[in-house]
């Protein structure tokens, strides 16, 4: 089902940190929201989900790190069945096994508290959670910014492959466009409360077009490797 | 979790073993001649210097500070609180009848206390700094600067005295019990309702509030689920503490409405310097502080398990 | 040179360092690259004499290495400073313990090469970016001129565009000032783009010490292999189409 909001907008005591923006995402869609910090990415996450949900679209969201995601005197089953619930689900419906077994988590023993796993497991848990019931849109914040590099690429790694042949669009928000560059097919540049540009990867990557774009080009690496 | 429990009751022992030393020392050296007290109060007349002494000698008086400190709690250690020095009869079954009295004055106290404040502090954090909230807050910062005595006289002068609904002085029936449960139950209300109202509104704060939510857990399992469990850590210790206050407003209140009572206990042991009387009470008041302390510490080990991880 | 020599240090009954030696020349850039948890701060915390090691020894030109004065910067900018100092007091701070002058000129000589303006030191740390706050805090480790700055994780509060540019700043200031430099991270791309040398660090040993381009090419240990890796799999590196 193709996901469309128009007029999304937000204040901050007084002044527009979103001006009135519209999106469309088409199922399967793999979808970049870069800029840099304070551009309004994650305003626009925010404002993007509530409005769906308000649609009745099913959205899930992954915050920035575990701990904005968790409540350390809850367990991870407890966690788990809320989800469920939350979904109007009955409890022990959605398919914890798979999707365990695709993000690595199996191990994890659900009777503990979110601070007795890794943090690395942490933030597999909740990106499945956000997978129960296959939802229309997953909208990632940062995921990888909280993680060692090794445990994030694996974590994006297996989150790509779950994903695949599934309907379930994805929103990745991220400063860094070297991460969204090796994501995502579409990328949405934004720079003060605004979308300024909208194109597929390569051709923003290849032909950027506005200041937003060109400085996010200019520093997407470190150095390329000769290989 | 059993090795955390060993180290807790260590912990409380330590407590009652340094209790136990310093009464004995507070003891040992009050001011005025014990001895003299003690005949004072027994024979009701003025006395010759041997009386003291043999007074002095029968109550263990004579030895030095340690050796008197040894045969003082050895009995304790087997709670055997010995005689009155002033009547001579066994203190325990004395005592046991005042606790009769007080523990359930106490209880109810806690009760009124809790029944008031906990409604109060979820209804005023529904809309923080509005009307409601602001009056919660203001009544709750009279309450803890009213004084036990004052508040107790406002009672009697109302209920007893003007409208006659209920009795002032004495114990003898449940109704006696009233006044003096609202005026203990009330000042733990008052500071209760503000501890659980930051409480409520700390645990609102929490970072991960917003996610649930978008995930579409309701307002409603928001509150039960994760911002009661937070709130209830400051809260159940905060109970605890409460319990000191609690003990001190007693012997005011048992005092104020002529009610008999560990604190009516208390006062007069002091007055006729009836040592094995106030060292009971003593020994009693820091047997029920470091047990409620311990509960306390299991209690919110069992909410927040972190608390024992950062111990160890 | 800084000389880490079989350094171990012990936290309680584990061993956080074990058998490290590493070494910086004289205006040279080392970056110690790995996992959190590996001792990477535990390293910082040895040279700058806050642990005592408890094998080995780490000297500055053969002497202790704090005869030498080293600097550091942290990874939290803002909350590196007192929140109700002018960054100008917080600056001139250490200088001014030491009871030497303020040489201005000094002063506006890094300005420029941190590209801040002078006014941004008359603000508090709340009323400036965080990009703008790191590049004060290099601006306090430089001010005196140490031969040793350590730099602890020093890009990860910043976005990918300042990463970048604050990153080029660090590297101009260096050569330009000649200190030697150990930056701790977990960024292999910025390693790789800024160091001279690369030490791979896991569970308190060090896997493997190469030159940043022979790293970059072909990492030695499986470990480093696989922190390579993750970078390009995230898009901190690029593999040249």
């Amino acid at each position: 089902m193709t996901l469309r909001v128009s007029g999304l907008s937000a204040m901050r005591s007084g002044r527009t940190i979103l001006h009135p923006t519209s999106l469309t995402i088409e199922p399967r869609a793999r979808i970049g929201l870069v800029g840099t910090s304070g551009s309004g990415k994650s305003t626009l996450g925010h404002a993007l989900i509530d409005d769906l949900r308000a649609q009745g679209h099913s959205v899930a969201h992954v915050p920035q790190s575990p701990d904005e995601a968790l409540d350390p005197l809850r367990s991870m089953a407890f966690h788990w069945r809320e989800a469920e619930w939350a979904l109007g689900l009955q409890p022990g419906s959605a398919d914890q096994k798979t999707l365990f077994t695709a993000l690595k988590i199996a191990g994890g023993d659900l009777r503990k508290r979110p601070w007795g796993w890794s943090r690395g497991m942490q933030q597999r848990f909740v990106i499945a959670m956000a997978l129960i019931g296959s939802p229309d849109l997953i909208v990632l914040d940062e995921p990888t910014s909280a993680l060692d590099p090794v445990v994030a690429a694996a974590t994006m790694d297996l989150l790509d492959r779950h994903l695949e042949g599934r309907a379930t669009a994805m929103m990745l928000i991220t400063h860094d466009l070297g991460l969204a560059a090796r994501r995502v097919s579409t990328l949405m540049v934004m720079q003060e409360g605004r979308i300024v540009e909208q194109a597929p990867t390569a051709e923003i990557l290849e032909r950027p077009k506005t200041r937003a774009s060109k400085s996010l080009t200019a520093h997407r690496n470190w150095m390329a490797l000769p290989c | 979790m059993i090795a955390t429990l060993l180290s807790l009751l260590l912990r409380a022992v330590v407590v009652l073993a340094g209790t136990a030393v310093l009464t004995f020392a507070l003891l040992w050296n009050a001011p005025g001649d014990p001895a003299q007290a003690i005949a004072m109060a027994r024979f009701d007349a003025l006395l010759t210097e041997d009386v003291i002494d043999q007074v002095r000698e029968e109550v263990g008086l004579n030895a030095n500070f340690w050796g008197a400190f040894v045969d003082w709690v050895g009995p304790l250690l087997v709670l055997d609180f010995g005689n009155s020095a002033v009547t001579g009869r066994p203190v325990w079954p004395d005592l046991w009848v005042s606790i009769t009295y007080t523990f359930p004055l106490a209880l109810a106290g806690l009760a009124i206390g809790l029944v008031i404040s906990l409604p109060l502090a979820i209804l005023a954090t529904q809309h923080p700094g509005r009307l409601l909230d602001r009056f919660a807050v203001a009544i709750a910062s009279l309450g803890t600067a009213i004084p036990a005595f004052w508040l107790g006289l406002l009672l009697i002068l109302l209920f007893a005295v003007q409208l006659d609904w209920l009795p002032a002085m004495g114990a003898r029936t449940p109704a006696h019990a009233i006044l003096p449960a609202l005026t203990l139950g009330l000042g733990v209300a008052a500071s209760l309702t503000r501890i659980i109202r930051s409480g409520i509104l700390e645990a609102r704060g929490q970072q991960f509030l917003p996610a649930l939510s978008r995930r579409g857990v309701s307002p409603k399992a928001i509150g039960r689920d994760h911002v009661a469990p937070h709130a209830a850590v400051p809260v159940v210790t905060v109970v605890g503490l409460e319990l000191a206050f609690l003990l001190e407003g007693l012997v005011v209140v048992e005092v104020i409405f002529g009610r008999p009572g560990l604190g009516t206990f208390l006062t007069s042991a002091i007055l006729d310097r009836d040592f094995p009387h106030v060292q009971a009470v003593v020994v009693l008041t820091a047997l029920v502080f470091v047990s409620v302390n311990l509960i306390v510490d299991v209690i919110y080990r069992q909410i927040d398990p972190r608390i024992g991880e950062r111990d160890a | 040179m800084l000389k880490i020599d079989q350094v171990s240090v012990r936290r309680g009954s584990s061993v956080a360092l074990e058998d490290i030696s590493l070494s910086i020349p004289h205006a040279k850039t080392l970056a110690v690259v790995g996992e959190s948890g590996a001792g990477k701060s535990t390293l910082i915390a040895a040279i700058l004499g806050l642990i005592k090691p408890w094998k080995g020894k780490i000297t500055w030109a053969g002497a202790a290495v704090s005869s030498c004065r080293p600097a550091l910067v942290m990874q939290e900018p803002r909350s590196a400073f007192n929140p109700v100092l002018s960054l100008r007091r917080s600056v001139l701070e250490p200088i001014s313990a030491q009871g030497t002058s303020v040489p201005g000129e000094r002063i506006k000589r890094l300005c420029d090469g941190l590209e801040l303006s002078a006014e941004i030191l008359d603000r508090r740390p709340s009323e400036v970016s965080i990009g703008q706050a790191q590049r004060v805090g290099i601006l306090r480790a430089l001010i005196a001129a140490p031969p040793l700055v350590l730099f602890d994780e020093p890009l990860s509060a910043l976005d990918a565009v300042t990463q970048k540019h604050t990153a080029k700043l660090i590297t101009d200031l260096r050569s330009e000032e000649g200190f030697a430099a150990l930056i701790v991270t977990h960024d292999i791309g910025y390693a790789v783009a800024h160091a001279d040398e690369i030490a791979v660090l896991k569970s308190g040993r060090i896997e493997e010490v190469a030159t940043a381009r022979s790293f970059a090419a072909s990492p030695q240990s499986s470990y480093g292999q696989t922190l390579r890796d993750a970078a390009i799999s995230l898009g901190a590196l690029d593999t040249a189409a």
